[in-house]
């Protein structure tokens, strides 16, 4: 990486929107340039803060963001207000009291914020991604945007990074109403360990919707119609809530022995059962929730009689060991989000822009 | 003018008498008839100044049943005599063939009644002329004064300071008179004594015995728990109108043993790492009398776990002393992290304790730095997707 700060310090740059004929020549030793030992000078992140700064700016005053934060807010307000009813009715003896706005099942709504959140956090990030390359090529403004001493890389990231910071804002927006409305409404403040579980939460959630905002950005490179991307992309969303379950329980029946004779056999077919489902990001988010909210969690996986003789149930696990235990959960959800941005990233490298 | 009077009433009274013995003798009381006045003691001493009552006995053998009327003659001047008859005043009785009906009489003697013999005589008259009569001679004495015995059954007992010992007292009231009998133990100090009335369960302080009666009663003594071996004596004391009488028991006290187990601040939690070892410090105390002897120790953990202790076993741990007892406790190599609950027990003959240890097992940070490297490899890719395809 180039340490220069400015942009005059730099030599004049080629720009991506050469005169016709350039570009039919340039298109012939594409191969040849890439495969050439032609470095570039330089950061790849110049510009980086310009372009962040502009997407961020148009996210937060565009109409399509304040459609999806209403959305959220309305998937969000109805289970919180419902477990918050519940919670000032009943006595709940969860020493984590706080902790059970995010994780209670009304009886009334039947699904908990979490729940909520799991479900509507795709459609956010596929809202805020799915035509953030694309309709700059049909508008015609991304060879103009590259003939600014800008660099693909400058303009991806700052994309992806603008969209995820305009997706944490909302989303930190709706931790503090909860929690707000948690301390109006139970009259109890939250000890420093439920804050600390409840800032987890908001890490695991922005990455799950960064999962998502790459997802959708990637299918906005690879089309160039917004349409085909956004369908795309809702395609994957619906295939991994409705379709995967089922597909995964199918596959696993099919590799699973015929008849189950021990325990050990039952656990190592679960266990596949669950590897197979958390290909999927919500299954990550909701086990790495799980983990968080609700401190008492031992393990996610199936749990062996001859582990359980002896524990103490119901008595929660410190922070440091939770967090140990959804660890993979929350690898898995950041490593995917950046090699599904690094795809995205070779697919927008590897694509021809035109005036 | 008393001897004649006294004189006629037993030349009276001796007839029948002399009957009554001959019918005896001969085991043929039906050949006996006649009407008869009976009492167990004729010439008694009443007090001055006191009621004494004295039961007679009006007995009618083979004679028609007729209402015999009651007199007493004799009676002193300013004593007061009254014939009851089930509770009440009567001045005549009925009594069937061979059957007896019983009076009292209710003597009453003024205090100032000076001492010696009077004869007072009663006198059953019916309307068809049998007659018989009693003379009672009473004498004016002074107060015999009140007296007790108590008696203990097992004076002494053996037991730990655990035990409860009971004595079985019996007290006697050898004066004539009913008497209300205090009762009192003095004991080492922290004792705790309490009478109970023989077979019941009621805690008394004191106990009426009529004249000549004894009663059983129990003593109770707990001993406190932490009392040394030895012998203590408790002494029973018992009184009723100055006259007292004690007696007294002893409680042989053996020691015994006991066992606490806490760890030396009294924390019973710890920490474990998955498949490592962790060492806890135990504290066995013995709070006991007597020394402990061979005190093993085991301990109860969830399945696949290790627990060893070191010493495995102590040989004796005497009154008020302490003894640290190291234990490994390992958790199995595939528990969950959590909290689980390992019972430690020390066991030696007669004795026991035990303390339930709630142990943290965690996992190892190792996974949490493999996390770290996969996105520090998932980093790398996009580092190289820049390297390789970053365009001038």
């Amino acid at each position: 990486m180039g340490t220069s700060t400015t942009f005059v310090a730099h030599p004049p740059r080629r720009r991506f929107a050469p005169p016709q004929d350039e570009v039919l020549q340039l298109r012939g030793d594409m191969r040849r340039e890439d495969s050439s030992v032609t470095r570039r000078q330089g950061s790849p992140f110049t510009g980086l803060g310009p372009v962040f700064m502009k997407e961020l700016a148009d996210h937060l005053s565009s109409v399509r963001m304040m459609v999806l934060t209403l959305f959220v807010l309305a998937f969000g307000a109805f289970p919180v207000a419902s477990s918050l009813q519940t919670l000032r009715t009943v006595v709940d003896p969860n020493s984590f009291l706080f902790l059970r706005i995010f994780t209670l099942e009304p009886e009334q709504v039947g699904i908990s914020f979490i729940a909520a959140l799991n479900f509507i956090i795709p459609l956010m990030g596929i809202g805020l991604g799915f035509d953030s390359v694309n309709s700059e090529f049909n508008r015609r403004t991304l060879s103009r945007v590259l003939s600014q001493p800008i660099y693909r890389d400058a303009l991806l990231l700052g994309k992806f990074l603008a969209g995820l910071a305009t997706f944490a804002v909302a989303l930190v927006a709706l931790w503090l109403i909860v929690f707000g409305a948690g301390l109006l409404l139970l009259g109890v403040p939250p000890r420093g360990v439920e804050v600390a579980r409840g800032l987890g939460f908001l890490v695991v959630a922005i990455a799950y919707g960064g999962v998502w905002l790459a997802i959708a950005m990637l299918f906005s490179v690879i089309f160039r119609s917004t349409a085909t991307s956004a369908l795309c992309a809702l395609g994957l969303w619906l295939f991994f809530f409705l379709l995967w379950p089922q597909l995964a329980s199918a596959i696993v029946s099919g590799v699973a022995p015929s008849e189950i004779r021990s325990l050990e056999e039952y656990a190592a077919v679960q266990d596949i059962a669950m590897a197979l489902m958390r290909l999927s990001p919500g299954t990550l988010f909701s086990e790495a929730v799980l983990g968080l909210l609700s401190p008492e969690t031992r393990t996610l996986g199936p749990m062996l009689p001859a582990q359980m003789r002896g524990a103490i149930m119901g008595a929660p696990l410190p922070f440091d060991q939770s967090l140990l235990l959804i660890w993979p959960q929350i690898t898995g959800l950041i490593a995917g989000m950046i090699v599904v941005f690094a795809a995205a990233y070779v697919v927008f490298q590897r694509e021809e822009v035109r005036a | 003018m008393r001897a004649p009077l006294a004189l006629l009433a037993l030349l009276l009274v001796l007839p029948a008498f002399l009957t009554l013995a001959g019918a005896q003798a001969q085991g043929d009381p039906a050949g006996v008839k006649g009407l008869f006045l009976l009492t167990d003691y004729p010439s008694q001493t009443v007090r001055a100044g006191e009621v004494t009552t004295i039961r007679v006995k009006v007995k009618n053998a083979g004679l028609l049943p007729q209402p015999l009327a009651l007199a007493l003659s004799g009676v002193p001047a300013s004593w007061k005599i009254d014939v009851l008859g089930g509770g009440q005043p009567v001045g005549a009785v009925m009594a069937g063939v061979n059957q007896d009906v019983t009076i009292q009489l209710r003597v009453e003697v003024p205090k100032e009644a000076s001492p010696g013999s009077q004869t007072v005589v009663l006198t059953a008259k019916g309307p068809l002329g049998q007659q018989a009569s009693l003379p009672l001679t009473l004498t004016v004495g002074t107060e015999a004064p009140a007296k007790l015995s108590l008696k203990s059954r097992l004076p002494s007992l053996r037991g730990t300071p655990r035990s409860a010992f009971e004595y079985t007292l019996t007290v006697g009231n050898d004066s004539g008179r009913d008497l209300t009998v205090a009762l009192a133990a003095q004991g080492p100090a922290n004792f705790q004594s309490s009478f109970t009335e023989g077979f019941g369960s009621n805690e008394i302080s004191s106990i009426p015995i009529e004249p000549g009666q004894t009663k059983d009663i129990k003593l109770k003594v707990m001993p406190p728990r932490d009392v040394k071996a030895g012998d203590y004596p408790v002494l029973v004391k018992v009184a009723a109108e100055g006259a007292t009488a004690e007696v007294r028991v002893t409680l042989q006290v053996s020691g015994q043993g006991k066992l606490a187990l806490s760890t030396k601040d009294g924390r019973l939690s710890g920490e474990a790492e998955i498949g490592k070892t962790s060492t806890y410090t135990l504290v066995l105390t013995n709070d006991g009398t007597a020394a402990v002897d061979d005190v093993e120790l085991s301990g109860t953990v969830p399945s696949n776990w290790k627990v060893e202790f070191n010493p495995k076993s102590i040989a004796a741990i005497a009154p008020n002393d302490k003894k640290d007892v190291q234990v490994l406790v390992t958790p199995a190599d595939k528990a969950i992290a959590g909290d689980y609950v390992a019972s430690f027990r020390a066991a030696a003959r007669g004795e026991q304790a035990s303390a339930d240890f709630r142990i943290t097992v965690t996992t190892s940070t190792l996974w949490g730095i493999v996390g770290i490297g996969i996105i520090a490899v998932a980093l790398l890719v996009l580092l190289g997707a820049v390297a390789r395809f970053g365009r001038r």
